[in-house]
């Protein structure tokens, strides 16, 4: 659930980027003969509504409306209470406040004048508004290609909010001092800095001694930290989402092997999506957004049915790099190119002790 | 031992209903069916988990990190990384299409899932499952007492943080800081400041805390999965007459709730406890829809479970069952005030499981 800072920022996110996305869609839609879009939205996939509207739901769910005409309208099951705050984060020309949300989708797109139905993600659209859909008379047709292909190249906007929410993430984990020793102190002391530079979301996992594991995991309860450790902060900003991972030695004399990694890491991320592999790595993923989910499985060593992102996206790269017989946890984002030039990271996964 | 006896009281249930096979969907929001039956707190994308009869788990995610965390957090699960978890799940169902299957909750399942044209035919599981979360066994119950420590706890240490020229975010990363030093994973947070313009809570904005404000909270700390809440109001400086007399209303209304918490009495008697008090006071307009979502709800391995404490909810309380009694609402004369306890329904009556005094608190007043 969300309990960071959801807010609007026009200097950030301008009218003008809005009206020009929601311009892009409808000419989309028009190509494809659909009557209206529509976008399924709850605080684990919003990056689909949030890219055309703002609207980000801290709880329950909503799906935003876009018809041949005007702004999207958002038809969500939070209560009419919230209705002013959902105005005031959100882009949108109405708001619908109401339990049965397929019904009520369905008389929107109505009034407005009908027509095919696309979804954006019809295989994940909850069973219950479907099926409320389709009882009002609505034919869903499948808009998920179509809006990916809008969804996938950045944006100088989304650009922005990723560098940002990079930002904040490299300066949580930059103030864990390898001295630490337990597991909760670090997760405190990370998601603490990154709510309190304002992020929206921030989850910390752990491979608390990479001696023995080097899964991630939540730790509940408590957990020490090996000689080597290593800590992943997912933090969303503005509905930009990165992952970043660092990889503390605590032994002084193998303070140099994390950088080193680095530096192959940074290599590997500059072949991106070309590269068959990820420089010989035997774990690697990249993620990146195709319509709602914010950090989606597209191509890596377990993703049997790679999805190669597009030209320009954004994507957050994670492996794990083998340097003087020790594993290095490395994640970061970065920026494919858009014209074939080497993806770029947004923020190096270097950290000096004492940051 | 939690894990294994929700597991086994699942297979009763299923065996009782005369289901083979239970499909169970979770995400981030509502993830409580989920982690009932896999025990897996799911944070990104969907997950489903088949639980056949014999016991066997196959728990399905499209998220790679999340397959990865679960093969770390979870024991005795077959784990899947599935991007297309609708159909790779169809798959799994295909092969066992014969059987009678039932889904919970079945509205939220990815309509690939439920589509008329499937081979098999997944009958609505949630009411079975919704049994299981609402009446809960000692084990659950004991998560929550723990959770209610760190929610009087968390609390404290947000009437702390709350000072003037603070930013409502930098107000919640003090307490979710707090919350992850205890060793808590997760917690449910919305809040307010601000006088009669404010009408509700919400995530924090970047509103800074001025002298006067009200500053209101619903904080719900989780223990493995169990989330207990806490609602309480503060003031920045000296209370008001006028905002102490307000929050006595609010106190006679969650003592009259608390009074009506007994086996035997339905979620309606608890609201109704609640509203007369606000009647009685000629504040009756204020406990309808326009200004108060419910008096209360459910709580467990979702923050707002059933039952929804409202007048028109009929739900029987029984010993086991975990609510919270807030009757939160806007005034007229003062803005939106909370109060609220985490409760459990015992064979008498209730216990409540929060310590922290139902008072007005003010900060440096």
């Amino acid at each position: 659930m969300r309990r960071g800072l959801i807010a609007r920022s026009k200097a950030e996110l301008p009218d003008a980027i809005f009206a020009g996305r929601v311009e892009r869609t409808r000419a989309a839609m028009t190509k494809a003969g659909l009557g209206a879009l529509v976008v399924y939205s709850n605080n684990t996939r919003a990056a689909g509504a949030s890219w055309l509207t703002g609207f980000v739901p801290y709880w329950s769910e909503g799906v935003m409306v876009l018809t041949r005409a005007g702004d999207p309208a958002l038809v969500v099951a939070l209560s009419k209470r919230v209705q002013t705050w959902i105005e005031a984060t959100s882009r949108v020309a109405s708001v619908v406040s109401t339990p049965r949300i397929g019904a009520e989708t369905a008389k929107l797109i109505a009034a407005s004048g009908g027509g095919a139905v696309g979804v954006a993600d019809l295989d994940g659209f909850p069973a219950g508004i479907a099926d409320d859909m389709r009882a009002a008379g609505c034919a869903l047709a499948d808009a998920t290609d179509m809006f990916a292909a809008l969804r996938g190249p950045a944006d100088p906007a989304e650009l922005a909010l990723a560098a940002h929410a990079a930002a904040i993430a490299h300066d949580a984990l930059a103030c864990i001092l390898p001295e630490h020793g337990d597991a909760n102190a670090v997760i405190a002391a990370v998601e603490g800095r990154a709510r309190a530079h304002a992020a929206e979301e921030c989850y910390v996992a752990l491979a608390p001694d990479l001696a023995r594991e080097r899964r991630f995991k939540r730790i509940e309860g408590q957990a020490s930290l090996g000689r080597s450790h290593a800590i992943r902060a997912t933090v969303a900003y503005k509905g930009a989402w990165v992952r970043l991972a660092r990889t503390v030695f605590r032994d002084h004399d193998k303070a140099h092997i994390a950088p080193a990694a680095a530096e192959v890491f940074a290599a590997c991320v500059a072949g991106l999506p070309q590269a068959s592999g990820f420089g010989g790595a035997s774990a690697w993923l990249v993620e990146g957004c195709r319509v709602a989910q914010p950090l989606e499985a597209l191509m890596g060593s377990r993703v049997d049915a790679p999805r190669r992102p597009a030209p320009g996206a954004l994507v957050s790269v994670t492996t794990c790099i083998e340097h003087e017989g020790e594993p290095v946890m490395l994640a970061a984002p970065a920026l494919l190119g858009a014209s074939g030039e080497p993806a770029a990271l947004l923020v190096p996964p270097v950290f000096r002790e004492g940051d | 031992m939690l894990r294994e006896e929700r597991r086994a009281r699942l297979l009763e249930a299923m065996s009782e209903a005369g289901v083979d096979a239970m499909v169970v969907y979770g995400n981030a929001w509502q993830g409580d069916y989920l982690r009932y039956a896999a025990d897996f707190g799911i944070l990104e994308g969907h997950g489903i988990a088949i639980v056949t009869a014999a016991g066997a788990i196959e728990l399905y995610v499209d998220s790679a990190v999340e397959a990865e965390r679960a093969e770390a957090e979870t024991t005795g699960l077959a784990i899947a990384l599935a991007p297309d978890i609708g159909r790779a799940v169809a798959q799994r169902l295909d092969r066992i299409a014969n059987h009678r299957i039932a889904a919970a909750p079945r509205r939220f399942l990815p309509s690939f899932l439920a589509d008329a044209g499937r081979a098999f035919a997944l009958a609505d599981g949630t009411a079975l499952v919704d049994r299981l979360l609402m009446h809960k066994l000692p084990v659950e119950l004991d998560a929550m007492r723990r959770a209610a420590k760190l929610a009087d706890e968390g609390y404290a240490v947000f009437r702390k943080a709350a000072i003037p020229g603070r930013r409502q975010y930098e107000l919640c990363s003090a307490v979710e800081a707090f919350l992850r030093a205890k060793g808590c994973p997760d917690n449910f947070m919305i809040l307010g400041s601000g006088g009669r313009d404010v009408l509700g809570m919400t995530p924090p904005s970047d509103r800074r805390i001025v002298a006067g404000d009200l500053v209101t909270t619903e904080l719900t700390p989780s223990v493995e999965g169990y989330y207990a809440q806490i609602c309480r109001t503060l003031v920045v400086g000296k209370a008001t007459a006028k905002q102490l007399r307000a929050h006595d209303v609010y106190r006679e209304a969650l003592e009259a709730g608390i009074a009506a918490v007994r086996p035997g009495a339905t979620a309606a008697d608890v609201a109704r406890a609640e509203n007369d008090v606000f009647r009685k006071y000629g504040l009756g307009d204020y406990v309808t829809d326009r200004y108060t979502r419910v008096r209360g709800h459910g709580l467990g391995l979702f923050v707002d479970s059933k039952p929804h404490i409202l007048e028109d909810v009929e739900t029987v309380l029984a010993p086991g069952m975990a609510i919270i009694v807030h009757p939160n609402t806007y005034h007229p004369e003062i803005g939106y005030m909370v109060l609220g306890d985490a409760v459990l329904v015992t064979e008498t009556g209730a216990e409540v499981l929060l310590r922290t005094p139902r008072q007005l608190f003010e900060l440096g007043g």
